[in-house]
């Protein structure tokens, strides 16, 4: 078993340690650049506003993703099964991807009222296209000859479909899945610099208008991990539900 | 078992045009019978094999399993392809069955079944590996074990060895005849090596390319069970000989023509 490599983290202590050295040696102002130990403390001392700021952001986000997950699947499967389909939706999609969501977001608020709904649907918005395409290229992905077994074993589309197709696409799913769990979080974001009363997009904001630097910067880095985890996450249920998906597993050869 | 008459298939190209790939195919097997197709690449082998399987429409004549016209896949074939086309996702055991399951045909027994075939290709204790920690030769033996699950009348094999090195070919072409003979099925078995051919197979058609149609069935007269021994002997020579030069005298009238 090879030794647990440290690269990563030795090298993600030895950056904040250089900031914190190169702010307290030149003398940086804290509103430009905080130092690390200023970020922490400042952070601390509101621990509790924090909290409630983290707790809304990650609702929205687990929405928008969860609502990204349960509309992409679906349209992609429709997307793969049918040209016409897939002619018919494409373009469509496309449309919604060339919209900047961050112009489609006041509106959106006007639309829907300032609530949680409008935040959701643009995150939603944010997330969901790379998981469709990801999942449209994983259930053509299967090979040929692996449909032709289908239709010489007599199965039908749908057979097909959920049987050879959908089950041949989860490590594209999963490679979708991770991108649509850190751009949800972008898109809550997005979507509380717009319209929200809470979250860490609307900490942001607000802590910037008093020049409050290291609050912002501690919402950044929270929402920096917020992503780090749910990516992880993502990566741990593809490796405990689909062990046989995860590439980077070690291949046993047989004796 | 399988009767080809007078069968031809022309595609449409790409830009319009009409390609012919099989023309005037009239073919008779045998129940039990081993016929082995071997020809130049791009002689409409596996054109052949996949409209014996219905997987793709005539375009003249008629093929015939069991005395009905094949229009549409059939329960009592199965084909084993180049790859060895396993599902990535499900153990050695649930891959061999997956036929069955798909057909809705698996019954109390099929598990039981599948795990003497493997015992007879030698997989035992390998039925819960997934397909990625088998080699390309145990992999191509769980696909012979998933087709001949289904008990098929009608075994269609598309270079089935092709992707494997020589040696583990070699002992698995006395494998395979060995639980073929079991079976009792009529085998079509596509092949690009000459000597495989002979080996394996009672008939060998040797097919001529643009458009494929047969060159001429060559008898193989060797006794079976077949091994390592009769590739030696005269017979073997004589057969491997005349394959050969039915191949060749096409591929030069075609230069001598162009």
């Amino acid at each position: 078993m090879a030794r647990p490599n440290l690269t990563g983290p030795i090298a993600v202590i030895l950056l904040f340690v250089i900031w914190e050295g190169s702010v307290q040696g030149f003398g940086i102002r804290e509103f430009l650049l905080p130092a690390p130990s200023v970020i922490l403390s400042e952070a601390w001392t509101i621990r509790g506003a924090i909290l409630n700021h983290t707790l809304a952001t990650l609702q929205t986000v687990l929405l928008g993703f969860a609502a990204a997950v349960l509309i992409s699947l679906p349209l992609a499967m429709a997307i793969a099964s049918s040209p016409v389909i897939s002619a018919a939706i494409y373009p469509l999609l496309v449309i919604t991807q060339s919209i900047p969501k961050v112009a489609l977001a006041p509106i959106l608020i006007v639309a829907l009222g300032a609530n949680e709904v409008p935040r959701v649907i643009v995150t939603f918005l944010v997330a969901f296209f790379p998981l469709v395409v990801a999942s449209v290229a994983g259930l053509l992905a299967a090979p040929p000859e692996l449909i032709e077994l289908g239709r010489a074993c007599r199965a039908g589309r749908v057979q097909q479909m959920l049987r050879i197709r959908l089950p041949y696409a989860v490590p594209f799913v999963f490679g979708g899945l991770k991108v649509a769990a850190a751009l949800s979080v972008v898109g809550a974001v997005v979507a509380e610099f717009v319209g929200a009363d809470a979250g860490l997009g609307y900490l942001i904001q607000t802590s910037m208008a008093f020049f409050r630097t290291p609050l912002a910067f501690a919402a950044v880095v929270i929402l920096a991990l917020m992503g780090m985890t749910l990516f992880a996450l993502v990566g741990l249920m593809e490796r405990v539900l689909f062990p046989w998906s995860t590439s980077s597993q070690t291949n046993i050869p047989a004796a | 078992m399988i009767l080809l008459s007078g069968v031809g298939k022309t595609f449409r190209g790409r830009d319009g045009g009409r390609v012919e790939a099989l023309s005037d195919i009239t073919l008779r097997v045998a129940p039990g019978e081993f016929v082995a197709i071997v020809g130049a690449s791009g002689c409409g082998k596996s054109t052949l094999l996949r409209l014996v399987a219905g997987l793709v429409p005539v375009s003249l004549g008629r093929v015939e399993v069991s005395g009905t016209l094949v229009s549409e896949p059939r329960a009592d074939t199965a084909m084993v392809f180049q790859a060895p086309t396993l599902l990535p996702w499900a153990d050695v055991l649930r891959n061999v069955t997956f036929p069955l399951r798909l057909m809705g045909k698996a019954t109390r027994t099929t598990e039981d079944e599948a795990r003497v075939l493997l015992a007879k290709a030698g997989l035992t204790g390998f039925e819960t590996k997934l397909p990625r920690e088998l080699s390309g030769g145990m992999q191509q033996r769980v696909a012979i074990c998933r087709a001949l699950l289904q008990q098929p009348r009608v075994l269609l094999m598309d270079e089935p060895f092709g992707a494997l090195d020589a040696l583990t070919r070699e002992e698995m072409s006395i494998e395979l005849l060995r639980i073929w003979a079991e079976t009792g099925a009529a085998v079509l078995f596509v092949t690009h090596s000459i000597s495989e051919a002979v080996l394996l197979a009672d008939r060998v058609v040797v097919m001529s390319p643009r458009p494929g149609r047969i060159a001429d069935v060559i008898q193989v007269g060797l006794p079976r069970p077949r091994d390592f021994a009769q590739e030696g002997t005269p017979a073997f020579h004589d057969a491997a000989q005349r394959i050969r030069a039915l191949i060749y005298a096409k591929k030069e009238a075609a230069h001598g023509a162009a």
